[in-house]
């Protein structure tokens, strides 16, 4: 009953951060003086042009009525239509979720598994060949960009090697598999068109290596400092006076409690990886929803970012209202 | 652990399956990015254009005849004009059909030529040009029967008509398919965005876009001319110019549409076996603007020392890696009415001597804009370098393009450094925009109100006599040179990576930016 109160409580909370959300960006796209009307129909359009288009959009009228326009449609579940592909922002974004979303659910997992793993061995093996292997992984995890890991891959394994694809979703000349999820992988299997599903893991592996590396090098980093940190704690101390394994000691006493910190490092990768990881997503030509967002920035298309930006802040939203839920699972005190 | 690194490679090995593309498929790796729709009504981007050509035929179309662009016959076998240039009668050609079979008249063309004044997006003012619009397109653009379209447009020169009602905008659509798939009164534009299935009669079919991932055409059957050689066409989206360097050399791909100039450059010099670099002269030009409404701009000899202070050749050869050829005025190279002109290199001393003519001997501080390409950048640093030189401080603002064309077009700018894409292949194409200010183009946007250039460039656009309309064009050139606040940088050099596969692309990418025919394209 506790739980389901606090749940309400956030979705309330969620709708201010989001009408807050929109107020701003609203005004920043509004404030800069930019003219997306005259960039989308190209240089060579005379102002005549420019400014008929813009009455017959509406964006003539004062900047009031433009945002309770804005803000009526928003109620209805209208997110407005693309500037510049002239399309309904829900579809928009409808089509290219997907994509992203399969992207960052195989990197996350691979963080977890891999960042775990190794914050684990790394803080039970302090000081020895594992952790310092682990430090050296997770500082270059952090600190190569994103771009250079990703061709450095892909001219090994698709150019040297021709082990993996050089991009995209699935090969040219395999059949799509039926539409359910948006999920390749997940489509693939549930159509059981084993091809497909074999083409689309196989494009899959190389931008979630990219993605999952960084972000396992932060949980790997956190999971080390917060286990280090409960395994000096006096119950470790009298679980193994009382004669306990060693392996349990770490894997119920220990990393349960160590989680905590983590799970909110991979809650905020989780979120960030759903908005999009643009450079990844143009090195390996995956048509996911950063590319869509960042194209819309560069051409002030307002519609799109207004649309893309309340999208990522429910999203942020939601997967932190889970980071909450979990930590209750995780630690009864927080239940109280 | 070991086990591990086993199952992964044999995982691996078993997913490398990767075969060259089909014969009778070509596909192409762009940055598709720049697809907003392929409807010929609205579509006014140049790879975008190059596929509405491909799906649209129109009454006439842009086709290099002894190395000059000229519209020639498609849809329409002949024509008629009267004297004065105002009045055009096409004639269809007998049994024309789109490509899902339903014959093609004049009445397709009307609903074609009316529907892009009435949607009026970036296309329409080329129409309004010719004197068509939306108010007056039940008098001037009608059918007289089946097979007869009449236009009746201002008087321009015949080669500026037949051009501009070429395809992308030219294209003829179905009438009876896109009033069919018409939502909310917006005359098929939703349906036509993404597809032409059944739309168009040109020779190939656009049968899918899946945004971001590939744009898919299929042979028209239908076409007049008889099948193209390829069956299907696909633009495979690679937004990341090295991962469609990779594709091309490792034959994933047939064509690397968008390569850097260093990776042009690095295969110009390589010459690998399996792929080759093409090229070709782009319609288009790069050029400097000086708003003459501003300060200094506003003494004739001011423009002149900027001329005499560029380093023309240090663009050409380091920002674009002589990916571009030195052409100082607004015409491409071998335009009907080009004049060989190219009066200004490098002079230091004179460019300082006129600027202390002009009242300005230490110079002064002026703000450079331009757009945040890479071409652009450096091209905007060698630019700030030499203007140094002659004591001038140039500020560099880089700004997103719409920010950029909204200063643009308010007068807003000091100088600016961008470049025109050309719309139809005539020199009133180019004359207008940077001539004649009353149009509200370039010469307009840099305040240069010059009524002896504006007059000359109208005057041309209409002469019916092809002689007097070259000598107009002379001297307007002649003119323009010296007085107008453009200095004109360079026409580029557009480039592709090419597998040897490929035959005939050579051909057809002869026009590009302005026109592309994929129909000359085979696979060995």
């Amino acid at each position: 009953m506790k739980l389901a109160s606090f749940i309400v409580k956030r979705l309330f909370l969620m709708l201010l951060v989001l009408f807050g959300v929109s107020v701003l960006v609203f005004v920043i796209s509004k404030v800069i003086p930019a003219d997306p009307v005259g960039a989308i129909l190209g240089g060579n359009a005379p102002v005549e042009l420019v400014e008929d288009l813009k009455r017959r959009l509406g964006l003539d009228k004062p900047l009031i009525n433009q945002f309770f326009d804005y803000m009526s449609g928003l109620l209805k579940g209208d997110l407005g239509r693309s500037l510049k592909t002239n399309r309904p922002v829900v579809k928009d974004i409808a089509e290219f979720f997907p994509a992203t979303l399969e992207l960052a659910i195989s990197a996350t997992l691979l963080s977890i598994v891999l960042g775990i793993l190794l914050g684990i061995l790394s803080a039970v093996y302090r000081n020895k060949f594992i952790d310092h292997f682990s430090r050296v992984f997770s500082i270059l995890g952090v600190s190569m960009p994103v771009f250079w890991i990703g061709l450095l891959l892909l001219l090994l394994f698709y150019f040297r090697l021709g082990w993996l694809p050089g991009g995209g979703r699935l090969s040219l000349f395999v059949t799509p598999p039926t539409k359910y999820t948006g999920l390749l992988v997940l489509d693939s299997l549930l159509s059981g068109n084993m091809e497909a599903f074999k083409d689309a893991l196989a494009h899959l592996v190389l931008p979630t290596v990219v993605l999952g590396y960084s972000a396992a090098a932060s949980i790997a980093r956190i999971t080390r400092a917060s286990m280090l940190d409960v395994l000096r704690q006096d119950f470790i101390r009298t679980a193994k006076a009382k004669g306990i394994g060693k392996r349990l000691v770490i894997y119920r006493h220990a990393l349960r409690n160590a989680l905590i910190p983590v799970v909110t490092i991979i809650g905020l990768t989780f979120g960030g990886l759903l908005e999009g990881a643009v450079l990844t997503e143009t090195i390996f030509s995956w048509p996911g929803l950063g590319r869509y967002i960042v194209n819309a920035l560069l051409v002030l298309d307002y519609p799109a970012i207004m649309g893309g930006t309340l999208f990522v802040a429910v999203i942020y939203s939601l997967v932190n209202l889970v980071v909450d839920i979990v930590y209750a699972a995780l630690d009864p005190r927080m239940r109280i | 652990m070991k086990k591990l690194l086993v199952l992964t490679l044999l995982v691996l090995t078993l997913l490398a399956a990767y075969a060259k593309t089909p014969k009778d498929t070509l596909v192409i790796a762009a940055n598709t990015e720049i697809f907003i729709t392929l409807d010929p009504a609205v579509c006014y981007e140049t790879f975008p254009a190059a596929v509405v050509t491909a799906a649209y035929s129109g009454l006439t179309k842009i086709e290099p005849v002894n190395g000059v662009l000229t519209p020639v016959p498609e849809l329409a076998e002949r024509w008629e004009v009267s004297p004065d240039g105002t009045v055009w009668k096409f004639y269809l050609r007998k049994g024309l059909k789109f490509s899902n079979g339903d014959p093609l008249t004049a009445e397709d063309v009307v609903f074609s030529f009316r529907r892009v004044l009435k949607i009026r997006k970036s296309p329409a003012w080329l129409f309004e040009e010719l004197g068509l619009t939306a108010e007056n397109m039940e008098q001037t653009i009608y059918a007289e029967d089946a097979q007869t379209v009449v236009l009746k447009t201002k008087p321009l020169a015949a080669n500026i008509v037949l051009s501009i009602i070429a395809p992308p905008w030219g294209g003829i659509v179905n009438k009876k398919l896109v009033l069919a798939n018409e939502v909310n009164g917006d005359l098929g534009e939703a349906y036509l965005t993404d597809k032409s299935i059944g739309a168009g009669a040109g020779p190939y079919v656009v049968t899918e876009w899946k945004r971001r991932e590939m744009i898919t055409m299929e042979a028209n059957p239908n076409y007049w001319r008889g099948q193209p050689p390829l069956k299907k066409i696909i633009i495979r989206d690679v937004p990341e110019e090295t991962t469609q360097f990779l594709l091309v050399q490792k034959g994933d791909v047939d064509i690397a549409w968008n390569i850097t100039t260093e990776q042009a450059a690095r295969l110009r010099e390589s010459k690998p076996s399996n792929i080759r670099l093409v090229t070709t002269p782009g319609q288009s030009n790069e050029y400097i603007a000086m708003n003459v409404g501003w300060g200094p701009f506003k003494d004739e000899r001011v423009l002149l020392a900027i001329k005499y202070a560029i380093d023309y050749d240090a663009i050409i050869n380091s920002v674009m890696r002589d990916f571009a050829v030195l052409n100082q005025n607004f015409m491409p190279i071998g335009y009907f009415g080009y004049i060989e002109l190219n009066p200004f290199k490098r002079d230091v001393a004179k460019a300082k001597q006129l600027l202390a003519e002009a009242g300005y001997p230490n110079g002064f501080e002026v703000e450079l804009i331009t757009s945040t390409t890479e071409i652009r950048r450096n091209e905007a640093v060698v630019v700030q370098a030499n203007l140094a030189e002659i004591g001038i401080k140039a500020n560099i603002s880089l700004m997103p393009s719409g920010e950029m064309f909204k200063k643009y077009r308010q007068q807003g700018h000091q100088m600016i450094i961008a470049g025109w894409g050309i719309d139809y292949p005539d020199p009133d194409a180019l004359a207008k925009p940077f001539a004649n200010y009353r149009i509200k183009q370039l010469a307009w946007r840099n305040m240069w109100y010059d009524d002896y250039a504006a007059d000359l460039a109208e005057k041309a656009g209409a002469e019916q006599d092809s002689a007097k309309r070259a000598q107009l064009y002379k001297e307007l050139q002649e003119y323009w040179i010296y007085k107008s606040p453009f200095v004109m940088l360079y026409q580029p050099v557009i480039f592709w990576a090419v597998s040897n596969d490929v035959v005939g692309f050579e051909k057809a990418c002869e026009g590009y930016t302005l026109t592309f025919d994929f129909t000359k394209i085979s696979k060995k």
